[in-house]
């Protein structure tokens, strides 16, 4: 009798520790890539951080369908060389199920090839418009594209400022080009005339002949296509030559070192565009700093509730698809509907964000962000 | 108009200043070893960094020191880089003397990624704020705004230049460092130190290039870890156009070079109607330096091809 209680207990025991070696191997891989180091670096952090905070929460409630979630990260250093790398390790890695990323347009390009050969489903981040186009049945978009971030600031720069003349710059990189070239067709479209459209390379770090031979075109304002530190170099050197104008940047911008850089003259010219409203102005977003603060000691970053937002999706696909595999995730992914905390997110049918999503532009003022305008 | 180019020149002296800085290291370095000093932009880097950590911590925060503090942190850091450079050639360089003319570079390279990885595990990868040394006002002159900090860059390297200048023409140390370069071999059999001229020359090159970045830090106001490789490269480029291991030939292709730049964004457009954009600069500018090379191969001011820099180039 005794003798077969401790069988009893013995084999109970081992039961419990088969259960838990279950319960590991349902754990599914969620990986996501982006800059981590760099100048880009904060971006990227603070962006994972904001998945790592949801898939935590989720954890903590028992997972979904019995899974848990690991979560990998992985540094692309906003390198189209890197981030091939990385695409190509996460391919073959047959635990991953789900890549959130990657973080730049520039670098989402080359790897689309690869995690489209191995069918991948990839929540992809980088928001120029021609990424979505490119015949890939395995990606979605959950950000608002440049379409509607180059549009904002020409209608904000024309309509709301009333300025006739706009200079274009850019850093010759797939987002940086893109985001500029709408803002020149939009801005010419309401009725304003575009002075120039120049290029720098993307370590430019001096741009004073540049901005001297602008300052000749008299422009009211500038649109400058291109990413940190440059944004800051360029506020600055605008304000040293005198150059008299609004400084129009892309979302890269939003970030407290902007002003930082570029100094707080300099900054007062700035407008950013971003496509996250301030982190004070809906409950949704106070109770999620407050989360975020209290996993994270620090303040939320740019991207972070973003972040959040592209776990979330992930998940909910893995929950609504039919099997644990990659091919049934793709189509989870394209039928999702859910609300999130910047509101219902649902696809087109190239995978982008349905009804555009939007944007909001902000004015530095004293070193701060404020609220301007939004699409 | 005459603001435009008064402008245009002001903006083409500071970074011209700047390059000519930088290019003297490289220059100098080369004129006596025939050895391409990679780590010289990583050299131009820490001068930045040893500034901003000496004024943050030694005078209790940068943008808010005095004059005095600002000239007493530019000879320590002349000093300090000047230390960290004959440290390097005694360490990585002169162990290698009599090695191929491979192994050294390949040194400095190695050394190059090192000064790099170590900045960005201690000061961090990101960019930080240098504020100027120079007081921030901006002057108007006929139409063009001259920032104080631009002056200054100009006013300082164009110093710094002269007194280079004077030192290796008239002083007793200066005779050492000409004979060196002309022949380290013969000026042994003279009874010269060799080793203390190179010492000497790895001192004052990476000086200067280490004050350059303070300079060019204070001039666009911010310092980051890979900040140097691209200048070093133009400043590379600038030694070579004005004859490699020529010192007043460094100092012209600094300058050059800043005019070609400045020149390529300015007129490229304007001239060719919009075709060719401001983004053809650097393409211009190495457009440049490859005719310069066709017609004088050893640079502007470079010495005339002897049977010995022969048998050097043949070791390549």
């Amino acid at each position: 009798m005794r003798r077969s209680h401790i069988t009893g207990l013995a084999l109970a025991i081992a039961a419990a520790a088969c259960g838990i070696g279950v319960a590991r191997a349902d754990e599914v891989t969620i990986a996501s890539a982006g800059p981590l180091s760099g100048p880009q670096a904060f971006f990227g952090v603070t962006w994972q951080n904001g998945m790592q905070l949801y898939l935590d929460e989720v954890n903590k409630s028992g997972g979904v369908n019995g899974h848990t979630f690991k979560f990998m990260k992985m540094d692309d250093q906003a390198d189209p060389r890197q981030g091939t790398l990385v695409a190509q390790k996460l391919c073959d890695d047959d635990s991953v199920k789900v890549v959130l990323g990657h973080f730049n347009s520039g670098v989402v390009l080359p790897t689309l090839p690869i995690y489209s050969q191995c069918d991948m489903p990839d929540i992809i981040f980088g928001s120029n418009p021609a990424l979505t186009q490119q015949g890939v049945a395995n990606i979605v978009r959950p950000v608002p594209n440049d379409f509607i971030q180059g549009a904002l600031p020409a209608n904000y720069a024309r309509n709301d400022m009333k300025a006739e003349r706009a200079a274009v710059v850019n850093d010759k990189q797939t987002f940086g080009e893109g985001v500029s070239r709408i803002f020149a067709e939009r801005f010419k479209q309401a009725g304003g005339t575009v002075t120039s459209v120049s290029q720098v390379n993307p370590t430019d770090v001096d741009f004073t002949a540049l901005i001297t031979q602008l300052k000749q075109q008299n422009p009211q304002v500038v649109y400058l296509g291109a990413v940190m530190p440059q944004l800051a170099l360029f506020a600055k050197q605008m304000h040293d030559l005198g150059l008299d104008a609004k400084l129009f940047v892309p979302d890269g911008g939003y970030t407290p070192d902007l002003p930082k850089q570029a100094g707080d003259a300099a900054a007062q010219a700035i407008y950013v565009t971003f496509q996250v409203p301030p982190y004070d102005s809906s409950p949704e977003l106070v109770d999620f700093t407050k989360r975020y603060t209290a996993a994270f000691h620090s303040d939320p970053g740019a991207y972070s509730v973003y972040g959040y937002i592209l776990a979330q999706i992930a998940v909910a696909a893995i929950k609504s698809a039919p099997k644990l595999d990659r091919a049934d995730i793709v189509s989870a992914l394209h039928s999702t509907k859910l609300d999130t905390i910047l509101g219902p997110v649902s696809f087109d049918k190239n995978g982008d964000l349905a009804g555009g999503g939007r944007v909001f532009l902000y004015h530095i003022d004293n070193g701060k962000f404020v609220l301007a305008g939004h699409s | 108009m005459t603001g435009l180019l008064l402008q245009q020149f002001v903006n083409m002296a500071t970074i011209g200043a700047i390059y000519a800085l930088i290019a003297l290291g490289y220059t100098m370095v080369y004129g006596v070893l025939r050895l391409i000093n990679f780590v010289h932009s990583e050299l131009f880097m820490l001068g930045a960094y040893f500034c901003y950590g000496l004024l943050a911590f030694g005078f209790g925060g940068i943008g808010s020191v005095g004059a005095l503090a600002v000239t007493v942190a530019f000879f320590a850091v002349f000093a300090l880089v000047g230390f960290t450079g004959v440290a390097i050639e005694r360490i990585a360089y002169k162990p290698l003397r009599q090695a191929t003319r491979l192994a050294p570079m390949l040194s400095a390279l190695g050394l190059s990624l090192f000064f790099q990885s170590a900045v960005q595990v201690l000061a961090g990868p990101q960019p930080i704020r240098f504020p100027s040394i120079f007081p921030g006002t901006r002057i108007m002159v006929a139409g063009a705004v001259i920032t104080t900090t631009q002056l200054g860059i100009v006013v300082l390297a164009v110093a710094l230049m002269l007194l280079l200048a004077a030192f290796v023409a008239r002083t007793r140390l200066g005779v050492l460092v000409r004979a060196v370069s002309e022949s380290p071999r013969t000026s042994a059999l003279l009874g010269i130190n060799v080793d203390r001229a190179i010492s000497l020359i790895f001192f004052i090159g990476p000086g200067l290039g280490g004050l350059g970045g303070i300079l060019y830090a204070s001039y666009y106001g911010i310092m980051y870890p890979t900040m140097g490789t691209i200048v070093g490269l133009k400043a590379f480029t600038a030694a070579i156009l004005g004859g490699i291991g020529s010192i007043p030939g460094a100092m012209l292709g600094g300058f050059l070079l800043g005019f070609v730049e400045v020149a390529g964004t300015a007129l490229l457009p304007v001239l060719s109607g919009g075709i060719l954009g401001t983004d053809y600069r650097d393409i211009f500018a190495f457009i440049v330096l490859v005719t310069v090379l066709i017609f004088r191969p050893t640079g502007l001011l470079g010495e005339q091809i002897s049977e010995e820099t022969m048998v050097y180039k043949r070791d390549y």
